[in-house]
């Protein structure tokens, strides 16, 4: 039996212990909840949707980039959960490598991410077809980074899951590192001038400043950015894409590399 | 005779404790071998590092004559084990679980779907084959264990206090299906409850402080001991330098 035989088998079983937990439903409502905010609350509150189609389709962009960040949410248990509910003392003790049970842990992630994801722009794409009557070819673009991120995300995640004792632990920190810790330095940086399309908060960015940047983005909200104190540079989607790379290759070996290593006492 | 299990020098240091102290020990083919010790004796920690779970310090654990360590896949492949209380995904069925680990290992279609239906039925759990997990006791979860442990018909079985959490008449027929399956396996079995061990076990192997104190057989500890309890109670109860 081939290890790619296996890594089918895991990731399939993963699949349907994601589809069973109510975590997916959960991130799943939020998401459309996200999307529904934007259709409703925006003509209540404001003058109605904006004139740009593609200051609309940047808006709408919340709810896909909410089902990515939900990734977390079905990661932070993959590799620490093991450990601590000692269900690892099972799975473990079959012949399968540990590369191999945390890609078929990865992929089965991914899977579900990805059935969030679409279901975000299938919502940003049926809404924008009846408010303008089409779709910007940039929405592709976004779904891509879109997806991108919630890989790197992933990635990110798993390797916290490697090193954390418990799920929630890691899931925490997680939320920390990627909400707080990097928007904070992303807000340090971009304060002062310096690059900050390392940093995975200004990389989540690119799934929304893809159709056009903070101007048109500020622009179509009519602030013009002025209430900004510093001037907001549109990221530079090729460095945030190699960026984004980076953290979802080096994320991901890491926790093949942790798991591998680590016992269960 | 053939030894499956063989134990060479084995030391396993956590930080500073000395938990396996080059213990060293042979499972002869088709031998139930009981694995007795005080708390912390080092029982579970033999067991997990047979099952690729923990690495030792130093020594060599061999499953049919390969390292566990160098070639884990190659080694557990030949085995059947339940470390400590089994937990499940709590979210899949006893069915969809041992569908899961008997893929795994590469059993396939109807063989799979007979062998899952033949287990369920030994452990007695055929009314809650197609219930969640996270609705089972601690009894119905060794069970389970117990059921994946024999699944794919492994020569050896390494068992950590299998019958932990099971309810009396759990203890008498997991203690029937061992001595069933007994005859033609290997068993190297850990426990606390040593009326089970003289029932199942040939062997007997004493161990206290991560070292080896006696191993031989269940009659001989018996008549140099007038009793196996007496045996471990004498065994363990001297101070080691």
């Amino acid at each position: 039996m081939t290890e790619l035989e296996k890594l089918r088998i895991v990731a399939g079983y993963e699949f349907l212990k994601h589809i069973r937990r109510k975590r997916l439903y959960v991130i799943l409502g939020l998401t459309v909840v996200a999307e529904l905010a934007v259709l409703i609350l925006l003509p209540i509150l404001g003058d109605g949707y904006p004139d740009n189609v593609m200051v609309m389709a940047a808006l709408l962009s919340v709810g896909p980039s909410l089902a990515a960040i939900g990734a977390i949410f079905f990661a932070g248990d993959a590799i620490a959960g093991e450990f601590e509910s000692k269900t690892g003392y099972i799975l473990f003790t079959n012949p399968v490598g540990r590369m191999t049970l945390v890609a078929g842990k990865y992929l089965a992630c991914y899977a579900a991410v990805i059935l969030l994801v679409l279901l975000g722009y299938a919502i940003v794409s049926i809404s924008l077809l009846a408010i303008y009557g089409s779709v910007p070819i940039e929405t592709l673009s976004s779904f891509g980074l879109c997806l991108l991120y919630a890989g790197s995300v992933l990635s990110v995640t798993f390797f916290f899951s490697a090193i954390s004792k418990g799920a929630m632990g890691a899931t925490v920190i997680t939320l920390v590192f990627i909400m707080v810790i990097s928007g904070i330095i992303d807000s340090v940086l971009m304060m002062t001038g310096q690059p900050h399309w390392f940093m995975l908060s200004t990389n989540g960015d690119t799934i929304a400043t893809v159709y056009g940047g903070y101007e048109l983005f500020m622009g179509g909200l009519g602030t013009n950015g002025g209430m900004m104190p510093f001037e907001m540079e549109t990221p530079d989607i090729g460095l945030n894409v190699l960026s984004m790379v980076i953290y979802l290759v080096v994320g991901f070996l890491l926790s093949i590399w942790i798991s591998k290593r680590r016992q269960l006492a | 005779m053939s030894e499956p299990i063989v134990i060479e020098n084995l030391t396993k240091y956590y930080n500073k404790f000395l938990a396996l102290n080059n213990l060293s020990l042979r499972v002869a083919e088709h031998e139930n071998v009981g694995l007795l010790g005080p708390n912390g004796a080092g029982k579970s920690t033999t067991l997990k590092i047979l099952c690729g779970l923990l690495r030792a310090s130093s020594g060599t654990a061999y499953i049919d004559g390969v390292s566990v360590a160098e070639k884990p896949e190659q080694a557990l492949s030949r085995i059947g084990a339940i470390v400590e209380t089994p937990e499940f995904y709590q979210f899949l069925t006893p069915e969809e679980t041992l569908g899961y680990l008997g893929r795994l290992r590469g059993m396939r279609g109807d063989e799979l779907k007979r062998r899952i239906k033949e287990v369920i039925k030994l452990v007695r759990l055929e009314e809650w084959g197609k219930v969640k997990i996270e609705k089972f006791s601690r009894g119905m979860k060794q069970r389970l264990g117990l059921a994946q442990t024999l699944l794919h018909d492994p020569p050896v079985l390494i068992l950590d206090e299998p019958a932990l959490g099971l309810d009396p008449r759990g203890v008498v027929e997991f203690r029937e299906i061992i001595e069933g399956v007994g005859k033609e396996k290997t068993i190297f079995f850990a426990s606390h409850q040593l009326v089970e061990v003289a029932q199942i076990c040939t062997q007997v192997a004493i161990i206290d402080h991560g070292r080896l104190l006696a191993y031989d057989s269940t009659a001989a500890l018996e008549k140099k001991y007038q009793s196996l309890e007496r045996a471990y109670l004498e065994l363990t109860e001297a101070p080691l330098d």
